[in-house]
């Protein structure tokens, strides 16, 4: 492997759940999550040669996360279609540990996301992956303070949802 | 509390399914994904190229050939205006395959419109720098021409083709109108179904992103 092929490497090992998590709430059918998250991957590879380094790599991963997935849930792309399955991705569905709470929970927490805009979407998903404001303000483009204001209206907006589903 | 929990779920959502990554394999099926990319652009470029590099031989050939000054005049005309429709595709494509995914979500959002912008106006200005000189340079070709005894010329090739007689030129002209509007028409078609939603869908976004 070389350097660029090792970076690749690592850099999948250690964000492939973050990416996949992303891609479970923005895949809109026909598309998959898998669908999204091959798309999301080959655009990481496309893009890592042009990585500067002036944000860090985390910040630029979910920066590319999420403008493949926003492109392709509001079809901002022409050429939206669904994409070719790579051999080399595998996706073993985990029966056994699997808490069915758990996933229903999963489940009211997708809809309850559902319910808002797709702004809003973005901020949120970056949120529960526990990134500060900054963090976010830098993938969104937006001011802390903005991100802030938005998060007080979101996470009420969120819980009103989400409360009486999950009691 | 219940953030918390929310963040639980949130980060136990990803385990519902093992992810393995083959990257060798995976570089090499992207690689081949990429030469396929590649491929098919280049054979578009080639095919588009081609058409006005035939059209260019087309018109040099006619400007050699036929001898009546005005169709002359109109073939130097044709000629420039492939040459230009080759510049302005190639100019619009390189302007399309800058897709900046690495931007922040706003800034990839308005650069995204912009190139969308920038396609709507060249689809719907498909009649000026399209269809319009098209239609005028083929306009003064059909009628330049004369009567080739006048000119004591003979091209059998060339009579064959051209439409010498009133009757054939006024066939001809009506065909050409109503084959330039069809253009502009499915040019307006393009950018009003395949564009216009596009951008209506990225000005939703980012009346969200700048609401509070």
């Amino acid at each position: 492997m070389n350097n660029s092929q090792d970076t690749f490497d690592q850099l999948l090992k250690e964000n492939k759940h973050k990416i996949y998590r992303i891609c479970r709430i923005y895949a809109v059918a026909p598309i998959e999550p898998q669908d999204l998250f091959q798309e999301v991957v080959f655009q990481i590879w496309k893009s890592l040669p042009n990585f500067k380094g002036k944000s860090s790599i985390d910040t630029w991963l979910y920066r590319i996360a999420l403008n493949v997935c926003l492109r392709s849930k509001m079809k901002l792309d022409k050429n939206n279609q669904k994409t070719t399955r790579f051999d080399a991705i595998h996706f073993t569905p985990v029966t056994e540990t699997i808490d069915p709470f758990e996933e229903e929970k999963f489940k009211y927490l997708k809809e309850c996301i559902a319910t808002l805009n797709e702004s809003d979407t973005s901020i949120i998903v970056l949120y529960l992956d526990e990134l500060s404001y900054k963090d976010i303000a830098e993938i969104t483009g937006l001011s802390e303070n903005h991100i802030a204001v938005k998060m007080k209206r979101i996470r009420k907006k969120l819980f009103d949802c989400i409360t009486p589903k999950i009691n | 509390m219940l953030e918390q929990e929310l963040i639980n779920i949130w980060k136990n959502s990803s385990k519902t399914a093992q992810i393995s990554i083959e990257t060798d394999q995976l570089i090499h099926e992207f690689d081949t994904k990429m030469t396929h990319i590649q491929k098919k652009i280049r054979n578009r470029d080639v095919r588009e190229i081609s058409a006005s590099v035939i059209g260019i031989l087309i018109f040099s050939f006619f400007a050699y050939e036929i001898p009546f000054p005005i169709t002359k005049f109109s073939c130097f005309l044709s000629i420039i205006w492939f040459a230009f429709v080759i510049y302005k595709f190639r100019k619009s494509k390189l302007q399309n395959t800058a897709e900046k995914l690495s931007l922040p979500l706003k800034e990839q959002l308005a650069h995204k419109k912009q190139l969308m912008q920038q396609q709507v106006k060249l689809l719907n200005s498909a009649a000026y720098w399209y269809a319009g000189p098209s239609f005028i340079t083929n306009f003064i070709f059909i009628i330049g021409l004369g009567n080739p005894a006048d000119y004591n010329w003979s091209n059998k090739l060339a009579e064959g083709l051209l439409p010498l007689t009133v009757n054939a030129k006024i066939v001809m002209i009506t065909g050409l109108a109503f084959f330039h509007l069809f253009i502009i028409w499915i040019n307006k078609i393009a950018a009003r179904k395949g564009v216009q939603p596009i951008i209506k869908n990225i000005d939703t976004i980012q009346q969200q992103i700048k609401n509070e």
